[in-house]
């Protein structure tokens, strides 16, 4: 006993000692800077998701390298602005450097994550519809749920992959030396390859983004201005671009965004929210044999989220096919499968082990998250960065996979809403990460993780094993954080699968050659 | 310690001992006081940020726990003070599983600084505590603590009157260690942080009591007001659960009484919470059944 006490006032101090010398600064990955592996010089002749072509949208000729005008330009970057570049602006400089694609990405994830949470009720026990048109009041707009985030950042890629495939065309026509090369006397902040520098890739696609995301997030308008202005004069500061470049950089990213946005106005989100459909579908379920059709289990009740955005336009297949590849009916109530699966959560619910927990935990991507898609973006940016990929190569990955995804969530909501299944909290099951409001079958995680595993796993092959485990664990995340039966996540996985391969099957036919 | 990382949404909780981490009173050399305490906390309303609001969704959330804890007399003038307790949550409404399990391990050494003969005295205390449990610390408010390691520094002045009758006021200064959750990706600060590492916000504690004391603490009354507060950290946002990095303040106001006419005693504490930010609104009451051994006296005798 005394020994123990001995133990006891000897270790507190030193435990004290331990602690007081930790430093709570947090630490991040950090994300460098790259002369990517290949430059794609015929990127300019790649199938555009939007563009007719990569000529759509003209850009002017360039001063030549021997013009007054450019020389002025060489000459000011050179002695003006290269000379004032202050410690601030070579921060700004370091972080975009880690790519643009890669940034813009990160970017629209954390705003994405900063309005992913649901409406709260009002007085009157209603939930008030976020209001694009006032995106600043309670509720905020947008609802950045699994759907809309999937969406956002699929417009999001397709906007920066068509911009950048026109600005490779352009690069590649011009040929206009990066600023280093045509004055050797220029010592750039970032490493510089042989690609040409007009119009600036970093240019596009931060015009494009902006373009995007200023309509997908409306409240952030000021955010947003002031990350596309540091982007721009980022690529100044470094030395790796006269103005000229960021100009028509600029405008060609602008006109890209903006027929990307034109397209995304009539892709039927704008009835997404259509709650009017509901009682038809919950009529169709019952007659399919659905015995107790899905219920909000919110108090007060919650309208179900995007009941149509099963609607919405897909990208890399069509509506016939959309329901042709619709997993087929799941267990009904009273059969002996469902209640094998029943049985399999309430075994977990009673005793859920710290790796169950961990694993719903970790795959959970619940609100305040940049959910699901938004994870995957994450997997996807990260391995297209490891190895290196030119900016347009980074942007073709993202669209391959952000459109897979957006296709998932389309795809598997029509699911959702054609069978209206109850959830297992219908059956008095509690959970461990919190319960969507809408219908269980198929689990859109299981949906997302296996289109967006699929598509990465294609791209980057010797990681396939990797990427099939994760989405795997994703699927099972459901079924551990008693939100899903099996049945869901199983069915969810296959969908997704079919799904990928519908995105491989446009990257393979879009010219890249990959 | 429990009390402090329990604060979250979960509850103001206290610990109930023979003597506290917070109290003058001291186990004579060479004598120990086991206690075993139950807690119950619940708390219906709660601060989202300011916003003072109930969630249908929730209900009344609940947390028990039962504490052992040791206190023992190293010399009259210092003593040690470990417990661990068993923590339990539950929410009357919505789908959210409740939690269980072992908490924290907490350690305090306090120490008689100064006393004159008009009653004055001056009490240094340092403590720390440690998880012991795996437990989740980011389901709030459903989760049983946070998992950070603590240090606490504090000061207790106190004035006892001839008759009894007691003032004591005490601060303290607590470090809490960043932690690690399950994720690797979390939103705080109005931003996302790429990493499973989360920042736990610092925290204050100051009280004042009144109370009345007699027979050598075999009886004891008094009223506190406390008030924990964060040093730093961010609010809840709008519609959404607590997290780790919130702000957590609180104060409350409550009562403690102590009988202990032999070796067996009882003490009972309620406290609730007037007035916070990212805190429950909670109404919490203890039982502690108290146990005083005499193991060294009686082993060095032999």
């Amino acid at each position: 006993m005394k020994n123990i006490l001995k133990y006891i006032i000897i270790t507190i101090p030193l435990g004290i000692g331990g602690l007081l010398s930790c430093d709570k600064t947090i630490t991040e990955p950090v994300k460098e800077a790259y002369v990517p592996v290949s430059l794609d010089e015929k990127a300019g002749t790649w199938k555009t998701y939007v563009l007719g072509s990569a000529n759509e949208v003209p850009v002017a000729a360039p001063k030549a390298s021997n013009d007054a005008a450019y020389l002025k330009e060489i000459d000011s970057l050179k002695n003006k602005i290269l000379p004032a570049v202050t410690a601030e602006n070579k921060k700004a400089v370091v972080y975009w450097g880690a790519g643009s694609v890669y940034r813009w990405n990160e970017i629209a994830r954390e705003l994405a994550a900063r309005y992913n949470l649901a409406p709260a009720a009002n007085a009157e026990g209603k939930y008030p519809v976020p209001d694009a048109a006032n995106p600043l009041a309670d509720p905020k707009f947008p609802f950045a749920n699994p759907p809309y985030t999937a969406r956002a950042l699929a417009y999001l890629s397709v906007a920066q992959y068509d911009a950048l495939v026109s600005a490779w065309n352009y690069k590649y026509k011009y040929n206009r030396k990066a600023p280093s090369k045509n004055d050797a006397s220029i010592s750039a902040l970032l490493p510089v390859s042989d690609l040409p520098s007009y119009p600036s890739e970093d240019a596009v696609v931060a015009a494009a983004s902006y373009t995007i995301l200023v309509a997908m997030f409306p409240g952030e308008v000021p955010y947003l201005d002031s990350k596309l202005a540091e982007a721009k004069n980022a690529r100044v500061w470094a030395g790796a671009n006269v103005p000229s470049d960021i100009t028509a950089g600029d405008a060609l990213g602008k006109a890209v965004g903006a027929k990307i946005m034109a397209k995304a106005k009539v892709d039927g989100m704008s009835a997404a929210n259509n709650q009017a459909l509901t009682a038809g579908m919950v009529e169709n379920a019952k007659k399919i044999g659905v015995k107790n059709p899905w219920v909000s289990q919110e108090t007060p009740a919650r309208p179900p989220m995007l009941p149509n955005y099963g609607a919405v336009t897909t990208w890399n297949f069509d509506r016939p096919t959309l329901e042709k590849i619709r997993p087929i009916i799941p267990y009904l109530e009273n059969s002996a499968e469902f209640q094998k699966d029943i049985d399999e959560l309430k075994v977990i619910e009673k005793n859920q082990t710290r790796e169950q927990a961990r694993i719903a935990n970790y795959w959970a991507d619940g609100a305040g998250s940049y959910t699901p898609p938004g994870h995957w973006h994450r997997t996807a940016a990260n391995a297209a960065h490891e190895a290196k990929y030119s900016e347009v190569r980074m942007a073709r990955t993202l669209a391959l996979v952000g459109t897979a995804l957006m296709d998932a969530g389309i795809a598997c909501w029509e699911t959702k809403y054609y069978y209206y299944t109850p959830r297992p909290q219908q059956f008095g099951v509690k959970t461990s990460v919190g319960l969507p409001n809408f219908p269980s079958y198929t689990s859109g995680h299981s949906t997302f993780s296996s289109a967006a595993a699929t598509v990465l796993s294609s791209i980057f092959p010797d990681q396939a094993s990797k990427f099939d485990e994760q989405a795997k664990e994703a699927s099972n995340s459901r079924v551990y954080g008693l939100i899903h039966y099996r049945v869901d996540c199983e069915m969810g996985l296959v969908h997704g699968k079919k799904i990928g391969d519908y995105a491989i099957a446009r990257g393979k036919a879009d010219g890249s050659g990959y | 310690m429990l009390r402090y990382a329990l604060l979250g949404l979960v509850c103001v909780t206290s610990s109930v001992y023979a003597q506290m981490p917070h109290d003058v009173i001291y186990m004579p050399k060479k004598t120990a006081c086991l206690a075993v305490s139950y807690n119950n906390s619940s708390w219906k309303e709660y601060w989202e940020n300011t916003l003072k609001r109930e969630n249908l969704n929730i209900g009344t959330l609940s947390t028990e726990s039962v504490m052992p804890m040791l206190a023992v007399g190293l010399t009259d003038k210092l003593n040690v003070i470990v417990g661990l307790p068993y923590v339990q949550t539950k929410a009357s409404a919505g789908n959210l599983m409740g939690q269980k399990g072992i908490q924290d391990l907490s350690g305090w050494l306090k120490y008689e600084l100064v006393k004159n003969d008009k009653g004055l005295s001056l009490h240094g205390v340092l403590g720390a505590s440690t998880p012991v449990g795996n437990y989740v610390p980011d389901f709030l408010p459903m989760s049983i603590g946070l998992q950070a390691k603590t240090v606490t520094g504090r000061l207790i002045g106190n004035y006892t009157h001839k008759s009894g009758l007691y003032i004591t006021a005490h601060a303290s200064y607590m470090y809490r260690s960043n932690i690690k959750v399950d994720r690797d990706a979390y939103q705080a600060d109005n931003r996302v942080y790429n990493t499973n590492e989360v920042r736990i916000p610092n925290a204050t504690d100051v009280a004042l009591r009144l109370g009345y004391i007699k027979d050598g603490s075999r009886i004891q009354a008094e009223a506190f007001v406390d008030k924990f507060s964060c040093v730093g950290g961010d609010n809840i946002r709008r519609n959404d659960m607590p997290f780790p990095t919130n702000n957590m303040t609180a104060t409350s106001v409550g009562f403690y009484g102590k009988y202990q006419p032999k070796n067996v005693g009882l003490n009972v504490r309620i406290a609730k919470v007037i007035d916070g930010l990212n805190v429950g609104q909670s109404f919490s009451y203890s039982v502690g059944l108290l146990y005083q051994i005499n193991y060294f006296k009686k082993s060095e005798k032999k």
